[in-house]
């Protein structure tokens, strides 16, 4: 204790004092350069794809986009930021104060999508010597991760031993976007096998893709703890995230909107998620007059089924960061299986205006009834 | 308080009609814009994450949603948009306001033509 006393009485220390490693940065790795690191005859359908107008991740036969389905209106930000050498990566990442890179493909972030397992593969080969050849560099503080080819996880388990032992590739990159089935597969054993026998990390990495049913393929999970989990929270997430995108609240600012059967500590998340996305988006919603967070502080959250961190103040917490205290609502799910008995939200430690105010007044408002049920607003 | 002060930062041919530039003034860097054939001021600084604001490729209109119209899209301040070439974070020039977040605004300078001269006070 003392002695955090003392180091939080020290200045604050510089960001250029500390090592600051940087776990994902983006080389670009157009057609053309991975041309003569690949192998036949998947070489040809890159060279003959190597003049293509690129758009930022979208190259036809490489990147598959949405580029082609949506209105382009001029824009000062074209959002289409890219590094092609090393020595640009470096003089880039010091302005930013990064010592350490780690090196992550632009494009190839897609791979997952390309249909052709052969050239799927191949692709992540000739990335893996191009990284290599062209980007990695200890002194440069630029250390590289192999892509493991979904595709082919035999082929990628061969490509993390070829290259485990250089010293300057340090993880193996995952792909999820577009990725069915999903990584638990035990398709993929022989990467995490390969991985683990060689001692790198692996990382997993998405990227914007909607597909016909990812990111939503939950169907693959063998467990109902995989599917409760992700079933409920990923379809009111991704239903919320909708309705604010589509200004719902600012269309109907007098309805009242709440979310239930997902518990409350995805709550936060989201809402930080959407701020962040909406300051380089607003143009996309520009019905919003607001931030996204300060609609969903306006809806109601039930608390079923609610976590039961080890330390119940934690949810107190949590609530906080939502300003939930008038908008959260007890609710049990009473009969199903995984049923909330109220004297777990009771152990929960607020105080008593709030307890009061989560067990039964806030749904009071939302309900727009009294103490013994009857409408206030007929 | 200090008096504004004004500075020479170019001839009006250095500042053709709907495009812009950064300029340094002491230790300020300021983007001059020329919006049709008004000038305005702004730093070349965004709140946001200190993103070269005014480096913006060029300016452009922006799209807003307004209830007389259903809420559809239009297309509306054209010319008077900069976004941070960093994030995006778009700013109305005219009066340095950020679409985004409608408490954020930039401070904008004044700036002037006299005799051909661009000036900008600071």
């Amino acid at each position: 204790m003392a002695e955090t006393v003392a180091r939080q009485k020290k200045r604050k220390e510089r960001l250029e004092d500390i090592l600051v490693v940087d776990c994902d940065v983006h080389v670009h790795e157009s057609p053309k350069e991975l041309a003569p690191y690949c192998d036949m005859p998947w070489r040809k359908a890159l060279e003959n794809i190597a003049d293509v107008e690129e758009y930022y991740l979208d190259i036809p036969g490489f990147s598959p986009g949405m580029t082609w389905y949506e209105a382009r209106f001029p824009s000062g930000h074209e959002g289409r930021r890219m590094v092609h050498t090393a020595e640009q990566m470096r003089e880039e990442l010091s302005e930013i104060y990064v010592d350490i890179g780690i090196l992550f493909p632009d494009h190839l972030l897609k791979i997952a999508m390309i249909t052709q397992a052969d050239y799927a593969s191949a692709l992540a080969r000739a990335y893996n010597t191009w990284l290599l050849d062209k980007w990695c560099s200890q002194e440069m503080g630029l250390l590289g991760c192999v892509i493991a080819c979904p595709q082919d996880p035999e082929d990628a388990a061969r490509e993390i031993r070829r290259y485990a032992g250089e010293p300057e590739i340090v993880g193996v990159y995952l792909p999820c976007a577009g990725l069915e089935p999903l990584w638990g597969h035990r398709k993929y054993d022989p990467i995490y096998e390969a991985a683990q026998e060689m001692d790198l990390p692996v990382l997993l990495h998405s990227v914007t893709v909607v597909h016909p049913v990812f990111p939503f393929n939950l169907h693959v999970f063998e467990t109902e703890f995989g599917r409760h989990i992700c079933g409920h929270t990923f379809s009111i997430m991704a239903n919320l995230v909708h309705m604010i995108s589509s200004g719902v609240p600012v269309r109907y600012p007098q309805l009242r909107i709440a979310l239930t059967e997902v518990g409350i500590s995805w709550v936060p998340f989201l809402m930080n998620r959407m701020d962040k996305e909406y300051l380089e988006r607003r143009r996309e919603i520009p019905i919003l007059e607001e931030r996204p967070s300060y609609y969903m502080k306006k809806f109601y959250y039930a608390t079923q089924p609610v976590e039961e961190p080890e330390n119940l103040r934690d949810l107190v917490t949590l609530m906080n960061l939502y300003d939930g205290e008038d908008q959260t609502i007890f609710a049990s799910d009473w009969p199903h299986h995984d049923f909330d008995h109220p004297s777990k939200v009771h152990q929960i430690p607020f105080s008593n205006e709030v307890r009061r105010k989560v067990f039964g007044d806030n749904a009071l408002r939302l309900f727009k009834i009294d103490a013994q049920g009857r409408r206030l607003n007929l | 308080m200090t008096q504004r002060k004004e500075h020479l930062v170019g001839d009006l041919s250095e500042f053709p009609e709907n495009s812009h530039k950064v300029v340094k003034v002491g230790r300020r860097e300021i983007g001059i814009f020329n919006i049709g054939g008004e000038f305005y001021g702004l730093p070349n600084i965004c709140p946001h994450q200190t993103g070269p604001l005014c480096e913006g490729k060029t300016t452009t209109g922006t799209l807003v949603a307004r209830k007389d119209n259903d809420w559809r899209f239009e297309w509306d301040y054209e010319g008077e948009i900069v976004a941070c070439p960093w994030h995006g974070l778009e700013y109305h020039v005219p009066t340095g306001r950020c679409l985004a977040f409608s408490n954020i605004k930039v401070r904008t300078y004044k700036v002037v033509v006299e005799d051909g001269k661009v000036k900008v006070r600071v």
